[in-house]
């Protein structure tokens, strides 16, 4: 009998607490999303200096209380300058909870995870500097030259296969013409490197057998004529990755990327070859004594997967020595790690709300913009809705300060060409109140929310992404912050929608899309043609003007090889855009890296820098 | 019983059929496909749709799946586009993987989870079978991920007893000692999460059966009778009691050869279930719908398993 009620109670005990974290996890989620309502409006003085206040008055229950990071108080190299060993092992971890696919060629990868196993064991011909301006501190080199729309590659002679087989020109030449292959399985060779290339296009459409633009002088050196000499060309234009000819002998074209040859024993000429590939794990990499540059400090790199849920205590046993891709959002809890050095650099890419302002012309191939039909089209509501997101705060609260207001679409990753005196709209509610008061936005039948000037109810629909923990609270935050000025503003599908499903709804321009979040990664050029020109898919908010159309051109004519010239131009497109804002560019991102203190000579810094190459990476300590 | 099997396997087969055919149509209604994910700027929309022609992805969905059956026929499972390579190439690498796992975690479970249920049952209400009851609710509530977590931390990384990541350790020659050697180490924390939760679930079954059988009538005759106690519990209780754990066995392997998720992303252990949410999620089609009718192929087997079992230890239960 006793037993028996013991067990009765037990369960009881067990049902109480069941509901009593129900009821927890309930209440803590509606005083949270209070608390960020009232911090948003309740304020009267609404600057920096009050959003501030606020989060320390907030400080209680959430995580923004937490120390605020800035990228820049980082280092971007490891700070040991000591003695290095000339042997050791460097372990590398993956940050990944999905094996890589394993394409282990430049030329044939599709995956960032695969782009980084490769990275250890080849090298880009050409070197960039921290503009990402090709310089000639590489394994190639090249000359422009204006007259005849010619640029000369040279490849230096010392550069050597892990097999053993020199290698020469041909293998460049052999990169393009695997590339631009009908058969190519993949979706490189569309970018101007290729396209500008003489006789490119018909090798492509499988008119021609070769491509007619390319002479090969000797085994060292080739001639490659353009059509034009575009300035993206030298800013990565040019393919920079040899591919072995002689590796892949007998393999057709179509076939490469699942052959043995790139999945087993792939080839580079880096300073570190792989002696195994354990498929989708792990990659076991020992010194390539005929490196061209010289010997390489260590005795081989381990790379293997690490899952993000156990990185970090992986870095703190030192069972790796450095992590990519390490997920930021843990940074704050780990800060404090033993033995380990933290790095960080900023990302290429940011975080924009979009504004959807016209609809994609299928038969003509270009944007329909048409502002007066859409119900984003007019800038005057778009600027209250910029001055309504205070985006210092959300960097703060939600990212310690590792993401930050975004202020125009040329990130500061693109230093040369970021232009930081554009006046952007800060935080001010007040302010947004008031350009919708004077554009004539009211609310007329006294639901709360502000009607069109025409006196129509005004809904707008909200898309964004999921994915993380952030995505949800952060809407929510966006949505509250319009609310607060009087803005119905709604979910689309009244919840997050699926990467797949959301680009897709851009895509085909959903009516239920009215204003979106999404992100943009940059490439090395900084031409943002491929994302606001107006005969491009990306162009999602369907925007075009005349004005920025021919800044954009302007900005990768010959003109532009002038790099002040250039500046002039993107700074002049840059604040055409926060004037006419089709989107509004809401985050800067950076990244950390960590680093266990015996590692010398590794950074993450822009540009290229013959001390930390990789083949000067070292250790002070072996184990 | 053979006719039985063969009758069963070829129901089945047109199971499949209307299983692809489902699995198709769906797959062809989802927003976006395997190159969809390929947003960049630097890559002109054009390029991306002239692939998505030269694969053809274009096409309505019966037209691909015409030529999918087509191929199937000719042993031609697909190319994965994600992964570049054959569909049956990048499911045979994980599925070794998996199939290594379930076998450790079903053994470790039956292993475990058998005795526990015996001891448990046969003194109910002790001190004993309310610890090891008591374990089985810790179980149930324990959500896996946690349970993997933990141990990882615990025998991973604080004791270092094993190895915390992968399936092998990189750069051992395959089918060596060694290799086999480091295999099985990085199967253990991973096996041991599957199968310390998974078992809750046999012991319980197992546990109320023979609390259920040993009050029967046949029991206490055997008992009558002067039977020795471990022979009536070993003997008469414990054939009976087993009946619904043999039910489910053909299910649990199932269940365990269509990967866990939660312990390969803890584990870094590339098998099967990461295989297939990752496939959905960048709507790597031609990967997915193989695993599927492999998953749907699976269960069908599964269920003719277990009624075999079943069959067998329970002589009641004739097949025609």
């Amino acid at each position: 009998m006793g037993k028996y009620s013991w067990s009765k109670l037990m369960f009881l005990t067990m049902l109480i607490m069941v509901l009593a974290l129900a009821a927890c996890g309930g209440g803590s989620e509606e005083e949270t999303s209070e608390e960020e309502g009232s911090g948003d409006t309740g304020s009267e003085e609404s600057t920096e200096e009050g959003s501030e206040e606020e989060t320390e008055e907030g400080s209680d229950d959430s995580a923004s209380a937490e120390d605020i990071y800035n990228y820049e108080d980082f280092n971007k190299t490891v700070s040991n300058d000591g003695e290095v060993t000339g042997e050791g092992t460097l372990k590398v971890g993956l940050t990944s909870d999905t094996p890589f696919e394993g394409t282990l060629n430049f030329n044939l990868y599709q995956g960032n995870p695969d782009f980084e196993v490769i990275s250890l064991f080849d090298e880009p011909l050409l070197t960039m500097d921290e503009d990402f301006q090709f310089t000639n501190d590489g394994a190639m080199t090249f000359e422009v030259n204006e007259d005849d729309n010619t640029v000369t590659f040279t490849l230096n002679e010392d550069v050597t296969w892990h097999d053993g087989e020199p290698a020469t020109i041909e293998d460049y030449v052999y990169a393009y013409e695997v590339i631009g292959h009908p058969e190519y399985p993949g979706i490189r060779g569309a970018t101007d490197g290729f396209t500008l290339l003489e006789g490119y296009n018909e090798y492509k459409a499988g008119e021609a057998d070769e491509i007619s633009g390319i002479e090969v002088i000797d085994e060292q050196t080739a001639v490659f004529t353009y059509t034009e000499l575009a300035p993206s060309l030298t800013a990565g234009g040019f393919w920079y990755y040899l591919m072995p000819e002689h590796h892949y002998e007998g393999v057709e074209i179509a076939d490469m990327a699942e052959a043995p040859q790139t999945r087993e024993n792939p080839l580079g000429i880096g300073p570190y070859k792989v002696d195994s590939v354990t498929p989708g794990e792990a990659v076991v990499m020992s010194k390539f004594e005929d490196y061209w540059r010289g010997e390489p400090n260590l005795d081989g790199i381990e790379l293997s997967v690490v899952s993000p849920s156990s990185v970090a205590n992986a870095m703190e046993t030192g069972e790796i020595d450095l992590a990519i891709n390490f997920p930021t959002d843990q940074f704050p809890d780990v800060s404090e790690m033993e033995g380990v050095e933290w790095l960080a650099n900023i990302e290429g890419s940011y975080t924009y709300i979009g504004f959807k302002l016209g609809e994609w012309n299928e038969d003509e191939g270009r944007v329909d913009y048409k502002p007066e039909e859409m119900k984003m089209g007019d800038p005057e509501l778009r600027r209250a809705m910029w001055h309504a997101m205070d985006n210092d705060a959300v960097g703060e609260r939600f990212y310690n300060g590792l993401r930050w207001k975004a202020t125009t679409l040329i990130t500061p990753y693109h230093a040369n060409w970021h232009d930081d005196s554009v006046e952007v709209p800060e935080y001010d509610p007040d302010q947004a109140n008031q350009i919708l008061d004077e554009a004539g936005y009211e609310d007329t039948d006294g639901d709360g929310f502000r009607e069109t000037p025409e006196g129509e109810p005004l809904e707008i629909n909200f898309a964004s992404m999921s994915g993380g923990d952030i995505a949800e609270p952060l809407a929510n935050y966006y949505i509250q912050s319009w609310k607060d000025i009087g803005l119905n503003v709604q979910l689309t599908n009244g919840r997050l929608i699926e990467f797949n499903t959301f680009y897709d709804m851009l895509e085909n321009d959903d009516p239920e899309v009215d204003v979106y979040q999404g992100a943009w990664g940059v490439g090395s050029d900084v031409d943002p043609y491929g994302l606001y020109g107006p005969d491009v898919d990306f162009n999602y908010p369907r925007y075009e003007s005349e004005e920025s159309t021919q800044l954009m051109e302007e900005g990768n004519s010959p003109e532009a090889f002038d790099v002040e010239r250039r500046q002039e131009i993107y700074n002049e497109w840059q604040a055409l855009m926060v004037e006419e804002m089709p989107v509004v560019p809401t985050l800067y991102r950076s990244f950390v890296v960590p680093v266990n203190e015996r590692v010398v000579n590794y950074s993450i810094d822009l540009g290229f820098n013959e001390e930390t190459a990789p083949y000067n990476w070292g250790v002070t300590e072996t184990e | 019983m053979l006719k039985f099997t063969i009758r069963r396997l070829l129901i089945t087969f047109p199971q499949l059929v209307i299983l692809s055919v489902l699995v198709f149509i769906m797959g062809s209604m989802m927003p976006g496909d395997a190159l969809s994910g390929l947003i960049d700027p630097s890559i002109p929309a054009e390029a991306i749709q002239a692939r998505r022609e030269q694969l053809g992805l274009d096409n309505p969905w019966y037209i691909q799946y015409r030529d999918w059956i087509f191929a199937m026929f000719q042993g031609d499972f697909g190319t994965s586009i994600f992964h570049q390579r054959p569909v049956m190439d990048v499911i045979g690498d994980r599925l070794m993987n998996t199939v290594w796992l379930s076998l450790f975690s079903t053994v470790l479970i039956y292993l475990l989870g058998l005795p526990l249920g015996l001891v448990s049952g046969r003194y109910n209400d002790s001190l004993l079978d309310n610890a090891i009851t008591g374990y089985t609710y810790l179980g149930f509530a324990t959500p896996q991920f946690i349970f993997g977590l933990i141990i990882l931390w615990i025998f991973g990384y604080n004791l270092g007893w094993f190895p915390t990541g992968g399936s092998v350790a990189p750069g051992l020659e395959p089918g060596s000692i060694d290799y086999i050697l480091s295999k099985i180490n990085h199967l253990v924390l991973p096996s041991f999460a599957i199968a310390l939760i998974g078992l809750v679930g046999t012991v319980q079954y197992l546990r109320s059966g023979i609390i259920e059988t040993k009050q029967k009538d046949f029991i206490i005759l055997a008992r009558a009778k002067g039977v020795k106690e471990s022979a009536v519990y070993n003997k008469h209780v414990f054939r009976n009691s087993i009946l619904p754990i043999a039910a489910f066995f053909g299910y649990e392997i199932v269940a365990l050869l269509g990967g866990s998720i939660f312990i390969e992303m803890i584990y870094s252990y590339p098998g099967m279930g990461r295989l297939f949410l990752d496939s959905i999620s960048t709507r790597d089609f031609s990967v997915a719908n193989v695993l599927i009718l492999f998953y749907g192929f699976l269960a069908i087997v599964g269920a003719l398993v277990s009624d075999i079992i079943l069959s067998i230890v329970d002589p009641r239960i004739r097949i025609k």
